[in-house]
């Protein structure tokens, strides 16, 4: 089996092109994604979510410093009980002792169940090279193997294939014919030649999903009940385990147990979970017991599990669920989102695993739009930590991109980056710079990308009306610091200033302090963590955060980033980090602001019963987890909400993300613009000027029918002051 | 939560992985229900394990009437014969309809491997609500090795082809639950 990652992303964008055009694939993986949701949800009926999910995290993350220990008292237990426990420092020595281990036993034919760790050593490869017979029991995995292809998903391989496919593979396997509508008949093929394989083994090969410490036991997690074949049926038995499938006690396997198959294919648990500690006895095998080796799988893990920030990855108990939600998997597939691990995890494993080399464009496929991380069981910050292994591969290589060195050097001197878009507002053209540094910082857009119209920079930016527009507001009942951000101050200040009359109404007065400047969510996203703390800093020391109320803004991403990724950044911070702290919790989104904090009544608006269709920001919905407030907020304005289909689903900007892979923007931008089309919506209203630029652009080049606008405007437009009923109130 | 309520659950949830489920006063109608069965699904051979051996001598009689032949231990002899397995279990799971069985025993393993048809019988006194509340009876059998634990919840299945869900895949494509109400009976 071979993977050929690209090594740059001019070829990966060749892949990903050819990826979109198979409409198969797109149409299988946007079915799964549907129900895989409903299962989901279903499966975790009546479970605190949130609790399992950080108790898992707690178990998993406390584990890691203790793996060598862990391991250590994980081969007493097994050694006592009859098994053999190696530890293996790489792949290959992984691979080169289960072949020693088959030639000491004079092994000739192997029977396999499913094992990620062995597709990461590519181990079936190396044993058919030394002349072993492998069999892949797993249905997936067969189908794979036969193929000889690599799995396109952690949990379902063979899901890009269709039954025709499989029809015609089993039927050069059987030299039978085979109905491709009968997939049950295809099983019962499979089901009869594999008990042959099994019957004929010497060894079986398996993975684990835990390794328990205290009495040295290994947990299996399998459907088909081949796991356990493998495991009984040959003499000789050898587990493939990642160091950090170890956990110290059978209470955390069973605390995972209770979310992963849950998370992985909405079952309450898979029909077979199997506890195996030392060698059993077993027929088959002269001394009457079981030939059992454990193999412990290091391959850069003992070393990942030191480091502050990517040790979280081996909190991963591999679901396969940060796959099932990224829009991006959903349309190119596990073969192009993944080099062995697929999905979110992945893009981060593949760099440590697998060598920089095959990381290098992947990693840099991800619109942060947090998908991922909602549904990852084990806690675990996927988008963070793809970002943060951007800048380990960059790093590793030594390079630096010159759009990094430019977004540092600007962005770390506010007047300097205010200077450069003045001057290029000056131009009026659209936000396609191109003068080649400018071209780099926030804002800037290559015109090769045409998918959607731009708008233009403003001549007056929002820094340079406010003293014109700032609301006097006399004896006021809060104090509100207004946070712009790149896109509000300098594109669109017509959605701030349509917000304004709202807030004077109901005694809200606003301070725009002018040292404020970009969040620093595109320094992150471009891997420039130094910049991104220290341009952080800069807005913190901009606010007074004692002298207010709130920190209001129009910006979902700079919300979130302020209010997630500034206690990161510097919570720890000995001089500021209290402050930081005191700012982010301060931090609050426009919808959430009307609805919970000013409360704004029905009676204020004039119902116009426009038919408004709704996208949910990335950054809103999952990054400051504000779900239900933007729709009340809409019925109350008096218009007529209609759902659409994955309303939650990313647009598809990710800010840089759209200029480095334009099609999978344009495309899930296209996906987006046909769901509101058919909800039969008139306008479109978002909360975040970044979705707007991308949805009003794809809308105008795509003349669709429908407008679209932030929801400060949309509401805006509806108010028309407050009653007396309801100034009673304040 | 009481007895008859967690019988509801574990039958529930053990319906809803097509696990079929029964009621049995005693042993002896665990019998006639498993020559039955084996009978109408067109299968020749049984293979006990782990039965009291009253209940045991009962299906060596009811086989022979209906020409069904008991396999006698090893079963590594007749691997490819077991059409029905008829085993007690350790514990059963309420919530998850799980059963948990001490397979260490090779035979065992066989006999709930192999076969087209597993009978699993469950002494209700053996019901517990949740794998936490069967943890240390785990953790004990765990700490005296060698230990083969199995959690069953259904029948064999897999989704592996265009995700639509078939049964008995490479396990047996039939799980039966008897709970026994009287398990000396
Ligand atoms: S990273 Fe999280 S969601 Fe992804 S496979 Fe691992 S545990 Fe599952
Ligand atoms: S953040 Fe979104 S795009 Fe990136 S890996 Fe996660 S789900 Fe995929």
């Amino acid at each position: 089996m071979t993977t050929h990652t690209p090594h740059d992303i001019k070829t990966y964008r060749q892949r990903l092109r050819h990826a979109l055009d198979n409409a198969f694939l797109r149409q299988t993986l946007d079915t799964f994604a549907a129900a895989y949701r409903e299962s989901r949800a279903k499966a975790f009926e009546g479970i605190d979510l949130e609790s399992l999910i950080d108790d898992i995290a707690r178990r998993k993350a406390s584990a890691l410093p203790r793996l060598e220990e862990l391991f250590a008292q994980f081969k007493a237990r097994a050694e006592a009980a009859g098994a053999v426990v190696h530890s293996a420092k790489t792949a290959q020595e992984a691979n080169e002792l289960i072949a020693a281990i088959a030639r000491e036993n004079g092994v000739r034919k192997i029977i396999k169940s499913k094992s990620m760790t062995a597709e990461e050593t590519f181990l079936n490869a190396h044993l058919e090279r030394h002349g072993f017979h492998v069999t892949e029991t797993d249905l997936g995995e067969w189908i794979i193997q036969l193929r000889r292809e690599g799995p396109s998903h952690m949990v379902l391989p063979a899901i890009h294939l269709s039954r025709h496919q499989v029809a015609e593979l089993f039927e050069k396997v059987t030299g039978e014919k085979q109905n491709p509508d009968d997939i049950e008949q295809m099983v019962k093929v499979a089901r009869r030649t594999l008990r042959r394989a099994y019957l004929e083994a010497d060894m079986g090969i398996s993975g684990a999903n835990f390794a328990v410490a205290e009495s040295g036991t290994l947990g299996l997690v399998t459907n088909e009940g081949n796991g356990r074949l493998v495991t009984t049926l040959p003499r000789v038995h050898v587990a493939l385990v990642g160091y950090d499938k170890l956990v110290p006690d059978l209470e955390t396997a069973l605390t995972i147990l209770k979310a992963l198959p849950r998370n992985a294919t909405g079952q309450i648990i898979s029909t077979y979970v199997t506890w195996i500690t030392g060698a059993v006895p077993c027929d088959a095998s002269l001394s009457g017991r079981k030939i059992l080796h454990i193999i412990f799988l290091d391959n850069g893990r003992l070393q990942l599990a030191k480091d502050p920030v990517f040790s979280q990855a081996l909190q991963c108990v591999r679901c396969g669920a940060c796959a099932n939600v990224c829009p991006i998997y959903r349309l190119v597939g596990g073969h192009n989102y993944g080099h062995v691990y697929i999905g979110a995890i992945g893009l981060i494993l593949t760099a440590f695993y697998h060598g920089t080399e095959n990381a290098r464009a992947l990693v840099m496929n991800c619109l942060n739009c947090q998908s991922c991380k909602a549904v990852c069981p084990a806690g675990i910050d996927l988008p963070y930590l793809i970002k943060n292994a951007v800048r380990h591969v960059l790093d590793q290589e030594g390079r630096r991109p010159i759009k990094n060195v430019v977004l540092a050097k600007v962005l770390k001197d506010r007047k300097l980056f205010h200077f450069l878009l003045r001057r290029a507002s000056l131009v009026q053209k659209p936000l396609a710079g191109k003068a080649p540094l400018i071209r780099h910082l926030p804002l800037f857009f290559d015109k090769a990308h045409g998918f959607r119209s731009l708008p233009v920079i403003q001549a007056v930016p929002l820094r340079d009306r406010w003293e014109r527009l700032q609301p006097q507001v006399s004896d006021p009942a809060m104090r509100v610091t207004l946070f712009g951000g790149c896109l509000t101050d300098f594109v669109y200040p017509e959605q701030a200033e349509a917000a304004l009359p709202i807030l004077a109404d109901h005694g809200v007065a606003v301070d725009y302090p002018m040292a404020q400047t970009c969040c620093g969510l595109p320094a992150l996203m471009a891997a420039e963590k130094e910049t991104a703390r220290d341009v952080a800093l800069q807005n913190v020391r901009a606010v007074d955060v004692d002298q207010t109320d709130w920190i209001l803004t129009l910006c979902a991403s700079c919300g979130s980033h302020m209010k997630e990724n500034y206690p990161k950044l510097l919570g720890d911070d000995p001089v500021w980090g209290q402050r930081v702290r005191a700012f982010a919790e301060k931090v609050i989104d426009f919808s959430s602001f009307l609805k919970d904090v000013l409360k704004v009544s029905s009676d204020a608006f004039m119902p116009s019963h426009e038919k408004t269709a709704y996208h949910a920001p990335c950054h809103l919905c999952r990054g400051l987890k504000v779900v239900e407030a933007p729709r009340d907020l809409l019925k109350t304005a008096g218009l007529d909400y209609v759902p659409s289909r994955d309303e939650d689903v990313c647009c598809g900007f990710g800010g840089s993300y759209s200029l480095e892979f334009p099609e999978i923007s344009a495309e899930l931008l296209k996906r987006k613009l046909d769901a509101v089309e058919s909800a039969g919506a008139r306008m479109l209203v978002t909360d975040c000027p970044g979705c707007v630029l991308q949805l009003r652009g794809g809308a105008d080049k795509q003349a669709r029918s429908f407008r679209v606008c932030h929801i400060a405007e949309a509401v805006a437009r509806a108010y028309r002051g407050k009653t007396d009923e309801a100034l009673k109130f304040l | 939560m009481n007895d008859q309520d967690l019988v509801e659950l574990m039958s529930g949830k053990a319906q809803a992985v097509q696990t079929v489920v029964r009621l049995c006063a005693h042993w002896d109608e665990v019998v006639t229900y498993t020559l039955d069965l084996t009978a109408s699904q067109g299968g020749s051979s049984v293979a006990p394990w782990g039965l009291p051996d009253q209940a045991r001598d009962r299906l060596i009689q009811g086989a022979a009437h209906k020409g069904l032949r008991v396999l006698d231990p090893p079963f590594r002899r007749h691997l490819e014969q077991i059409h029905t397995a008829l085993t007690p279990v350790d514990w059963g799971v309420a919530e998850t309809g799980t059963l948990v069985l001490d397979s260490t025993s090779e035979d065992l393993r066989l006999a709930t491997m192999l076969s087209e048809t597993h009978v699993a019988v469950l002494p209700k006194e053996r019901l517990r609500r949740s794998s936490f509340d069967v943890a240390e009876a785990m953790k004990a059998w765990h700490m005296d090795p060698p230990r083969y634990v199995a959690f069953i919840s259904g029948a064999s299945r897999t989704a592996d082809i265009e995700r639509v869900l078939t049964i008995g895949v490479h396990g047996p494509q039939h799980l039966h639950l008897l709970i026994l109400k009287e398990a000396d009976a």
